[in-house]
């Protein structure tokens, strides 16, 4: 299968600082930081979830 | 010999591995004028249309060799363009079915779009141009049906745009697209589910839709299928009575036999040859098969064309024919240069 | 792209043309036109091979070019089509 080309000019990923993760349990949005504790604001759960780019794919329909 | 062959030439005995191509070229048979002649041709052939709906076409065609009805078969099949989703831009898709799945089976959804408005795309345009594409967006958000009553458990009701079909699929006019079509390019079925979604999850896409051959890939082909068989011919050469005329008929597909009083005794006869299946059910019963002779007439052709849509059947068999005859004129102008060259390269020496 | 070539030497009346972007589609329909012309001593075609689209045809005749009898066949299947054409027309209406 051909590799799904990236949109050069899409917007570029957010630098280093904050990144919003999901919460495994809660699912609430939690910003956290480079060296910041993983764990979630809300209900202190541990496994969080990283969300999906919001850059373009595109592929080929067939 | 001259009635022997002319049966010869005009049935195919149904064995194992029907002997189908036709042997009548001219030095083939002695005695014999079988070279090509357009008005024979044109006196013998006739097509009779059986039945017509929007999408399916069934007509039988007389007196042309197999070779041809071939070739209108298998163009039907990968030579006819048709419009479909080639390029899936996934801005977002937060669902559970995967972007390249999602993308392919986005492709095979049937446009309906006429594919003679449009233009092929050619390798090096990336983006497209009114003239050879058209896009549609899929935009769709699930929510929690906030209405729903308490002990709901049925997703129909507990969720809101949980399900994602054809309908949501929008398209985007682009330059005079507009003016030219009207409102009339979507999908063929507007109820073809895609994915289901659940509250959070969300599809944010982009589909461009371009002209291409089922050669390519099998989504561009405009027909769901386009076969054809050979009109069945059922011979008694004994008569079958009463028990054993009831026990023919039941060999055969309903229709096929009819059993009549005749003086007294029932007598099975022939009367619908057409809806066979040729399954050959009587050759396994002994005491019935001496009677019975089975073949198929080499140039009577049924043929049955389904559409998925885009075009209505029977413009899809014009198309055909007409790919065809494109195809014949390309290399005759092909031959004409060639002989051109050739005169003048003869000229300079 | 579609294209005939033919080997280039005396005998005009035998040639192998290569129909480059064909398959059995023209190939046989083609074939049976050809073979139709009385002055055909023989034709034939092949696919040399399966993942290229081209034909091999080859023609021998009585007498006239290769290439004549090769045109003549084109013709031939182009009058039949717009024949079926007419008559399909005709009767779907």
């Amino acid at each position: 299968m051909e590799t799904p080309r990236s949109e050069k000019d899409g917007p570029p990923p957010p630098k280093t600082s904050a990144m919003v993760y999901t919460c495994g349990e809660c699912h609430s949005e939690n910003e956290i930081k480079a060296r910041d504790p993983i764990r979630c604001r809300e209900c202190g759960y541990r496994i969080m979830y990283k969300k999906r780019t919001k850059r373009l794919v595109v592929f080929d329909g067939r | 010999m001259t009635t022997e062959k002319v049966k010869q030439l005009k049935i195919i005995k149904i064995i194992l591995f029907p002997q189908v191509s036709s042997t009548d070229y001219p030095g083939a048979w002695a005695g014999y004028d079988d070279a090509w002649d357009m008005q024979k041709f044109i006196k013998k052939f006739f097509i009779n249309v059986v039945s017509l709906t929007d999408t399916d076409i069934e007509f039988d065609m007389v007196g042309l060799d197999c070779s041809l009805a071939n070739a209108f078969r298998r163009i039907l099949l990968s030579e006819v363009p048709t419009m479909a989703i080639d390029k899936v831009k996934i801005y977002n898709n937060t669902s559970i079915i995967q972007d390249e799945v999602f993308a392919h089976r986005l492709g095979l959804i049937p446009i309906k779009a006429d594919p003679r408005m449009f233009e092929y795309r050619s390798e090096d345009n990336e983006e497209g141009t009114p003239e050879d594409t058209l896009v549609f967006e899929l935009k769709v958000k699930c929510t929690m049906n906030k209405n729903a009553t308490e002990h709901a458990t049925d997703p129909d009701e507990l969720f809101i745009n949980h399900k994602v079909t054809t309908r949501d699929m929008k398209w985007i006019p682009k330059g005079n697209q507009q003016e030219l079509f009207k409102d009339s390019i979507c999908p063929v079925q507007d109820d073809i589910l895609i994915a289901k979604l659940r509250p959070g999850q969300e599809i944010d896409i982009e589909m461009h839709c371009v002209k291409g051959l089922g050669q390519d890939h099998a989504k561009f082909s405009p027909v769901a299928t386009a076969s054809y068989r050979l009109m069945p011919v059922i011979e008694l050469t004994r008569p079958y009575l009463g028990e054993e005329a009831e026990q023919l008929a039941a060999c055969f597909a309903p229709g096929v036999i009819l059993v009549e009083e005749i003086k007294g005794q029932k007598t099975a006869l022939v009367v619908n040859p057409r809806a066979d299946t040729c399954s050959r059910e009587v050759m396994r019963h002994a005491h019935l098969k001496d009677g019975v002779k089975l073949s198929q007439e080499r140039y009577h052709f049924i043929f049955s064309v389904e559409s998925t849509g885009a075009l209505p059947p029977e413009a899809l068999v014009c198309e055909a024919i007409n790919v065809l005859m494109s195809k014949c004129r390309l290399f005759i102008r092909e031959i004409k240069e060639n002989q051109k060259d050739k005169a003048e390269g003869q000229e300079l020496k | 792209t579609p294209q005939v070539s033919d080997a280039s030497h005396d005998d005009e009346t035998c040639a192998t043309f290569v129909l480059h972007g064909e398959d059995h589609t023209l190939g046989n329909s083609l074939r049976h036109m050809i073979m139709k012309n009385p002055d055909v001593e023989f034709c034939g075609y092949s696919v040399p091979h399966p993942s290229e689209t081209k034909i091999n045809l080859r023609i021998q005749t009585k007498g006239p070019s290769a290439m004549s009898v090769l045109e003549k066949g084109l013709n031939d299947l182009k009058k039949v089509s717009k024949h079926v054409l007419d008559t399909f027309q005709v009767g779907s209406l």
